[in-house]
């Protein structure tokens, strides 16, 4: 049977990490979990995830941070990241401003609360 | 000439009175005759329109005219005397004359005579009174100006607002306490020194420059936020600077007016912060709450009931018009805080636009929309602040392609135009009707019908669009027909060379 793939979820909300499991775990992944930024580096780099879902906004280190971290690293650049977006606005300008202003560093965005299929599949696809 | 002169007769001879009264009656002047200088006093003491002319005999019984003449020249200074000399004697009329009187006529005269000097005497008579006329006049004025120029002084001295008015050379002309205050120079002398100079702030000397420098008949207001250092710490001012024009349209100077804004500053941050704070705190659980319904709803926690699928999906709704009001509330807080210009440069548009339109290709494609961007070479350079056009044209155009229809097409135009650099963007998409053109800039407002029912949006972004154009000095307008598509135009003005 082939390896199941490995997801890091980093979020400080305990419930909506517990909510992403479930979708994933019913997608068949194996999900490894983290609560702040810095637990979240460090997993990252002991677990080797397959792939990491990482929220934005977090204590201690945020997930820009983390993600600027590890895309920095040789040895972990290559590991997909899904950046949990909650900045709130649907002016599309927020977004964008944000994208522009900055080195497109994750792989993906995608904006909280998601819905399940979505999620999947983007998380599938990054998997690839 | 004559007319109506008011004169009066001080004869002892009866020939001489009745003569003078008979001519000059007849010129239609009002005369009064008397016998002698006491009689003649009194009159000119008590009459309470006083005489214009005196015809004044020299010799007479009892006080002589000489010395009527004297007591004359106390009483009324204006009454013009005319000596009536018996003998002819040159040496009484020049006495006379001497003493204060302003012509002589020698006994015996023809009317004629008589005539000519009364017309002389009240011909400068008239004269004097114009030119004390005039004098007053002038001396009103001169008051004036003084009065006006100490009202000017107490108005602007006692406004909170700063003041600062500059020559065409941007010397300092005048200013208030309140501007030297504001600015952290206090008590330093400032008046006519050069702005640059006296006053360390780059933004203001430039705003300055840029007024003074606007061509002819153009009126423009640079508003801006800067900041200062003064004793009690940072200071943030919005400063509106304005050309001060002659009648003729030529740029005299400038004024500008500093209003303190940290206390709204501080106001602003802690609103935003608590915004934020609102924003986690109340978003967290509810995208958490949000999260673990549809989880739930979608059978990962285990099988549900139809029964309960469709009051997790109800719920779900609910949730979700709680997240779109956090959202609302965020961009209002945006609107209200965010339309600052602080970073104008001279600016080519063209790049931001290509940017933008690289940006939204795929959105565009996604609809099955050509995106075209058509601009030319040589295009004039605008002063703009670049993340706020940025987010102007993603605006427009991520618009252009949402309100628009599968295989349309979204053409973003640059052009000069005038004192302008003219950008349209055209979409063929399912247009704008009649009735909501007017009111598609106002907040929250979204045109509501069948078609724009499954497209997201608060109605922020035109609002939002409009107040960086308008703070850019520019203006937006917008073209529409229903089911044929909608042209946003906009004009910046261009930086003159």
């Amino acid at each position: 049977m082939e390896k199941m793939p490995r997801v890091l979820v980093v979020d400080d909300d305990s419930d909506f990490v517990e909510s992403l499991r479930m979708i994933l775990e019913n997608r068949s992944y194996e999900v490894i979990t983290a609560y702040d930024g810095v637990e979240g580096l460090r997993k990252a780099k002991e677990e080797s995830p397959d792939l990491i879902i990482l929220d934005v906004m977090m204590p201690n280190k945020d997930g820009y941070a983390v993600c600027h971290e590890l895309k920095a690293d040789p040895e972990y650049n290559s590991i997909p990241i899904l950046l949990l977006t909650a900045v709130a606005s649907n002016i599309p300008t927020t977004k964008y401003t944000q994208r522009m202003g900055m080195e497109i560093e994750a792989d993906d965005y995608i904006d909280k609360p998601v819905a399940p299929s979505e999620l999947a599949k983007r998380a599938e696809a990054l998997l690839q | 000439m004559l007319n109506d002169a008011k004169i009066l007769v001080i004869d002892d001879e009866a020939v001489i009175r009745d003569g003078c009264a008979r001519i000059l009656t007849k010129e239609g002047c009002r005369v009064k005759t008397v016998e002698n200088g006491e009689a003649g006093l009194d009159l000119i003491r008590t009459e309470d329109e006083p005489f214009d002319i005196l015809l004044l005999d020299l010799m007479m019984p009892g006080i002589s005219g000489m010395e009527v003449l004297d007591a004359v020249s106390r009483i009324d200074q204006a009454l013009s005397v005319i000596v009536i000399t018996g003998y002819a004697t040159v040496e009484s009329a020049v006495d006379a004359m001497k003493g204060g009187a302003y012509d002589f006529i020698a006994k015996p005269f023809t009317p004629d005579q008589l005539r000519i000097v009364v017309e002389r005497a009240l011909e400068r008579k008239s004269l004097l009174k114009e030119a004390e006329n005039l004098r007053n006049e002038r001396e009103k004025s001169l008051r004036d100006v003084a009065d006006e120029k100490s009202r000017i002084t107490t108005i602007i001295n006692c406004m909170v607002d700063g003041v600062l008015v500059t020559d065409r050379e941007s010397r300092i002309v005048l200013h208030n306490p309140a501007a030297t205050r504001l600015l952290g120079i206090e008590g330093l002398q400032i008046i006519d020194e050069s702005l640059r100079r006296c006053i360390n702030n780059e933004d203001l000397a430039r705003a300055v420059t840029e007024a003074l420098d606007t061509e002819k008949s153009r009126y423009v207001e640079i508003s801006q936020e800067i900041t200062s250092s003064e004793e009690s710490g940072k200071v943030f001012l919005r400063t509106n600077t304005a050309p001060v024009l002659n009648e003729d349209g030529e740029t005299m100077g400038s004024v500008t007016v500093l209003h303190d804004i940290t206390q709204e500053k501080q106001i602003n941050d802690m609103k935003s912060d608590f915004l934020t704070m609102v924003s986690h705190e109340l978003r967290a659980p509810v995208s958490a709450i949000q999260q673990q319904l549809s989880v739930i709803e979608e059978g990962m926690a285990g099988s549900i009931t139809e029964k309960q699928a469709r009051m997790l999906t109800r719920a779900k709704e609910r949730t979700t018009g709680i997240l779109d009001l956090i959202k609302d509330l965020l961009d209002v807080s945006k609107l209200d805080s965010g339309i600052v210009v602080q970073h104008k440069e001279s600016t080519v548009l063209q790049d931001i636009l290509e940017k933008v339109c690289q940006l939204m290709e795929p959105e565009a494609e996604a609809k099955g929309i050509r995106l075209n961007l058509e601009t030319s070479d040589h295009l004039p350079l605008v002063n703009a602040d670049r993340e706020n056009m940025e987010d102007v044209f993603i605006n427009l155009i991520s618009n252009a392609i949402k309100y628009n229809v599968e295989g349309g097409g979204v053409t973003v135009s640059v052009l000069s135009h005038g004192e302008f650099l003219r950008v349209d963007i055209a979409d063929t998409g399912i247009g704008i009707p009649k009735k909501d053109l007017p009111r598609i800039f106002d907040r929250f407002y979204r045109v509501k019908n069948p078609e724009t029912r499954t497209i997201i949006g608060t109605g922020l972004g035109l609002p939002i669009v409009k107040s960086i154009i308008e703070a850019h000095h520019g203006s937006i307008s917008v073209k529409s027909r229903e089911g044929e598509g909608t042209t946003f135009t906009l004009l910046l003005p261009r930086i003159s060379e």
